[in-house]
């Protein structure tokens, strides 16, 4: 009994020590990481001119930087492109993505298998290597320089047929099955009983469509030339030559665009962070 | 598993999506149709620093002059994305109604149709006859003797010079002006002298992350001992592998011998330059205004002659043109209100001519007003000197050709290729381009 | 989500097949109401994916221009034999491998430290996950413009502290050599965290207890981790690279932004071969060929996940 209770205090202490060690390299990573966003801050609030003396003091702070990108850029008109282009994706693929799971899910009909596989295959196409027929289609649509050109290709994504179905599969079912004998229509039970069920679903396929359109910049980059229609990522993009060598305001543009999701990452920092962890769900 | 949303973030959502949508309303509703204002006149530039400021200050000279059009104007980065952007937002009907182009790549813009061709008789209207123009540029810029673009300016490659280090290093004269520098014994010698001087560098030259710099230096001094580049269209390379090899072996000894510092980007020659860690800068004569900002003692001459001998002067130019491109629908009102906007632009020559540009609209390029600017009118003559990068669908200002040959270029500055390796590189890769079917 | 589902729905979704559905002989066929609700997908789905994709295919056949209506004329096999016989097609496919090699490792190998690591701490997890995920969430434009600042060369963050420390800062950016090396650091700093979050997750499913046994039968920290921690996430590292190798293989916007494919190229990546090709040259028929095997390419790598996937399952 002794000799088994020092053995313990001596893992106990060794373990003592060694999570000490690893909250100390812990915290030098996470304050390495936090480095290049705090220095970001740190040269925003300067005036241009002192930001090329490189410390981190701050002798005159000023938010001239964000009053000046504000009134110079299109940052207004960016913020409202983004979030109507993220919104009404996000919406339109929590909406087509979770019908079609629900009839994979739900119903039975010939070809099932064929019709799952070829969504299932949609996965594979990478839409980066659609980029040069989508343009040509577009532009036969007459919709380039609109947000449908952003919005209508990031819809059909056969993950987020796939994320719903599976949900759907591991939801219980009396409750729509008394609901079907009673005569409800499967409209009815799609949207009166399954989708509120599935609200962990649908806030992670909202999450993540919002995130990765909202910060897409390939394609919008392409079909977005107006500026004033662009979305924050093209826009900082495209301006960013702009600036020339004014690095406060250089880096106060780059905070304003981060505004938005760093708003919405904290709002929802469980939801796409249970996301992730459930689906390893990436663009 | 993943929580559901609470009411609380809904609302905070919901706020955010309004504040959104209420401040960018305007543009959202034209996000989602494919409508447009009219009455308004989008002009797109690439002007940045000095070149924007002033840019700045004629387009608020052409509000106060013309209130009853909404201009709105906007500055993208320049270089192939501005191109691209160009390309694309005409093929998407979106385009603005006036754009910049460098003359330069503004031909291959016209074989794409993606440019309105300028008729005689629109431009008389608005009095700009092809004789008030220089014509070096004017007929420069002529695509099978049309016009589809306005020049305002030619900007050359200069040489900054700071005074102060010049007059210690005994560069200039009793006068105050810099003893020419007209030969390679000569040009090495002052930059020596001034390296000793600054303690640190003679000149220097941008050629890291940056690739029209180097082009722009061994351009002009290649173009003076008659090199050429391209022929036929530029579907035929011809390099002249003794002049260009002259020339690398002549830049690649500057930063060999520590008398331009190596290696350096754009923002950092101008920085080293600034702060008189060097005597001379090679650059576009746009960035007068960085260094009257820095109240620096400098002035500006012409690249100097170092290879051209008596007669035979020349330098890497292009020129900044206004163009209109093709809009969906012809809409005469549109025409004239573009045409008013580009002579508005030229009359404001002298605010732009601050800027160093030399100016082509010869009401004023021909006034003592000009001639008065120094040292904005000491390279003058740059003008009709111009060498204009040698014409192909992939070439141009900031274009591919320019990337392809200012990259190799950069590499014998640094030292990683012998300029025998970086010739064979631009030989081999624009020979690839050379082959290929204009797509255009 | 996926981990609420049992490993029997997880073979009936591949089989696609209702866990508690009656067979299909029991019940009549749903084909009308399964048609409506499969339409709207299928439609967008026709017109934005597969279509597109076999309109490419066609594309990538003939010489067709940006700037020209129509197919512009058959080129044949031409496009990719031109792509297959091209330096600059053979040296931007090798910079995206390039890439690939060099931000994969780190940022698996850091993602499962780091996490084992926070693991542990039983105070401040909102502080790590905030430290190294909040990067992850920004758009890489916002990114791009950060570390462009602190490579600056002589006025930049890095640039000063090696000078402070009496080193001299490569040129980040501007030096072929460092460029990519430069772009994959930005990398790792950027998506770490996904990874972080994905590791995070494996090990809390870890069931306590045999942590506790291991302790009772002597193993240390070390012993543990090498015990029971790495082979317990071994279907979580299989997920965590395979996405990784195929987000690193569509790299675009850090080179796009930070370096425009330079210096002299040495940066570019596959698909910013396409959209200068395509868009700035106007070359839309080659373009499209290029695109396309870049698609096999990333098919490759997604068999070699299915094989390996597939293979775990059978083992665990």
């Amino acid at each position: 009994m002794v000799t088994a209770e020092l053995t313990m205090d001596r893992i106990h202490r060794r373990e003592k020590l060694f999570n000490r060690i690893c909250a100390g390299v812990l915290i030098a990573f996470a304050l390495l990481w936090l480095i290049p966003l705090l220095w970001a801050v740190d040269t925003a609030v300067k005036p241009n001119a002192e930001t090329t003396r490189t410390t981190w003091l701050i002798d005159n702070p000023t938010f001239d930087a964000f009053t000046r990108t504000l009134r110079e850029t299109d940052m207004w008109s960016w913020y409202g492109a983004s979030f109507i282009v993220s919104s009404l994706a996000a919406l339109g693929t929590v909406v087509v993505a979770s019908m079609a799971a629900f009839a994979l899910s739900r119903m039975r009909f010939r070809h099932k298998n064929i019709v799952f596989w070829a969504i299932l295959a949609g996965i594979m196409i990478p839409g980066q290597v659609l980029i040069v027929p989508w343009f040509r289609e577009f532009d036969a649509l007459r919709l380039l320089n609109t947000y449908w050109a952003v919005i209508l290709p990031q819809i059909p994504a056969a993950i987020a047929v796939f994320i719903f179905k599976q949900f759907f599969d591991g939801l219980p079912r009396d409750l729509e099955e008394a609901a079907r004998m009673d005569g409800a229509s499967f409209f009815r039970v799609y949207r009166r009983i399954v989708l509120p069920l599935a609200r962990p679903a649908v806030a992670a396929v909202a999450i993540f469509t919002f995130v990765t359109t909202w910060n897409d910049l390939l394609w919008p980059l392409l079909v977005l030339s107006n500026p004033d229609l662009m979305t924050v990522p093209v826009g900082l993009a495209t301006v960013q030559g702009a600036f020339g060598i004014r690095y406060a305001d250089t880096m106060a543009s780059a905070i304003l665009g981060a505004i938005p999701l760093v708003a919405v990452f904290l709002l929802f920092q469980r939801q796409i962070v249970q996301g992730i962890a459930g689906s390893g769900l990436k663009g | 598993m993943t929580r559901n949303l609470t009411r609380r973030q809904l609302l905070a959502v919901a706020g955010l999506g309004a504040t959104a949508a209420l401040t960018g309303c305007s543009t959202v509703a034209g996000g989602l149709t494919t409508s447009r204002e009219t009455g308004t006149l989008d002009f797109w530039n690439l002007f940045g620093g000095g070149d924007g400021v002033r840019m700045q200050q004629m387009l608020d000279g052409f509000r106060a002059e013309h209130t009853d059009i909404e201009l709105a104007a906007v500055t993208l980065a320049w270089g192939n994305p501005y191109y691209t952007k160009l390309s694309l937002a005409t093929l998407g009907d979106r385009p603005p109604e006036v754009a910049i182009s460098h003359l330069t790549r503004m031909k291959n813009l016209v074989r794409a149709d993606l440019l309105e061709e300028l008729r005689p008789e629109d431009l008389a209207r608005h009095g700009m006859t092809p004789d008030k123009f220089n014509q070096r540029a004017w007929e420069a810029a002529l695509v099978d003797g049309k016009a589809y673009c306005i020049p305002i300016d030619t900007h050359p490659f200069v040489m900054f010079y700071n005074t102060d280090i010049c007059q210690k290093a005994g560069l200039l004269d009793a006068a105050g002006k810099l003893t020419p520098l007209d030969s390679t014994e000569a040009f090495t010698d002052a930059m020596r002298k001034a390296k000793e001087v600054t303690g640190a560098y003679g000149g220097a030259l941008a050629f890291v992350s940056e690739t029209s710099t180097p082009w722009r230096m061994f351009q002009s001094f290649y173009s003076q001992l008659g090199g050429q580049m391209l022929a036929e269209s530029g579907t035929k390379v011809v390099i002249d592998d003794a002049k260009a090899t002259q020339v690398l072996e002549f830049m690649k000894k500057l930063t060999g011998d520590g008398l331009f510092p190596s290696p350096i980007d754009y923002q950092g020659s101008i920085a080293m330059f600034a702060n008189g860690q060097s005597g001379f800068l090679f650059q576009g004569e746009w960035e007068i205004t960085t260094f009257q900002t820095a109240k620096l003692p400098f002035s500006m001459t012409l690249f100097p002659n170092v290879f051209g001998g008596g007669g035979n002067y020349a330098v890497q130019a292009d020129s900044h043109t206004f163009v209109l491109p093709r809009q969906p629908n012809r809409d005469a009102a549109r025409l004239d209100r573009s045409l008013t906007f580009v002579r508005s632009m030229l009359d404001q020559s002298k605010t732009w001519t601050e800027g160093g540009h030399v100016p082509l609209w010869l009401p004023f390029a021909e006034s003592s007003d000009y001639a008065r600017m120094s040292p904005q009118s000491n390279y003058a003559s740059a003008a009709d000197a111009a060498a204009y990068d040698a014409e192909g669908w992939y070439s141009g200002s900031g274009s591919n050709f320019e990337i392809i040959t200012g990259s190799a270029i950069g590499d014998v500055l640094s030292g990683a290729a012998t300029p025998q390796q970086a010739i064979a590189q631009m030989r081999g890769n624009l020979e690839q381009l050379a082959g290929t079917p204009s797509p255009l | 989500m996926s981990t609420q589902t049992s490993a029997q729905t997880d073979a009936d979704a591949r089989r696609g097949i209702a866990p508690t559905a009656p067979r299909p002989s029991a019940a009549p066929r749903q084909g009308r109401p399964a048609a409506a609700f499969l339409a709207p997908f299928a439609v967008l789905y026709l017109l934005f994916v597969i279509g597109p994709a076999l309109y490419g295919l066609v594309l990538s056949f003939t010489d067709a221009s940006l700037v020209k209506p129509g197919l512009n004329g058959s080129a044949g096999f031409g496009n990719y034999a031109e792509a297959l016989g091209s330096a600059d097609f053979w040296s931007s496919l090798w910079h995206t491998l390039w890439f690939t090699i060099l931000t994969t490792p780190p940022l698996v190998i850091l993602g499962f430290v780091l996490a084992l690591l926070a693991n542990r701490m039983t105070r401040g997890t909102w502080f790590y996950r905030l430290a190294f995920f909040a990067p992850y969430i920004l758009p890489s434009a916002v990114v791009a413009l950060i570390w462009m600042w602190l490579y600056t060369p002589a006025l930049g963050l890095f640039d000063t502290a090696l000078t402070k420390l009496g080193m001299t800062a490569p040129s980040w950016l501007g030096d072929a050599a460092w460029a990519m090396p430069s772009l994959a650091i930005t990398t790792v700093w950027w998506t770490l965290g996904f990874n972080f979050v994905l590791y995070l997750a494996g090990l809390q499913e870890i069931p306590r207890d045999l942590y506790e046994a291991a302790a009772i039968d002597g193993a240390g920290p070390w012993q543990q981790i090498r015990g029971i921690t790495i082979p317990m996430l071994g279907r979580t590292t299989t997920l965590v690279a395979v996405l990784q190798v195929i987000a690193s293989l569509k790299v675009f916007d850090q080179m796009y932004l930070m370096t425009s494919g330079g210096p002299n190229f040495a940066s570019r990546s596959i698909l910013q071969y396409v959209y200068d090709q395509g868009f700035t040259n106007y070359r839309v028929g080659y373009a499209a060929a290029v695109s396309m095997l870049f698609f096999l390419v990333v098919l490759a790598v997604s068999a070699v996940w299915f094989t390996l996937v597939r293979r775990q399952e059978r083992v665990v």
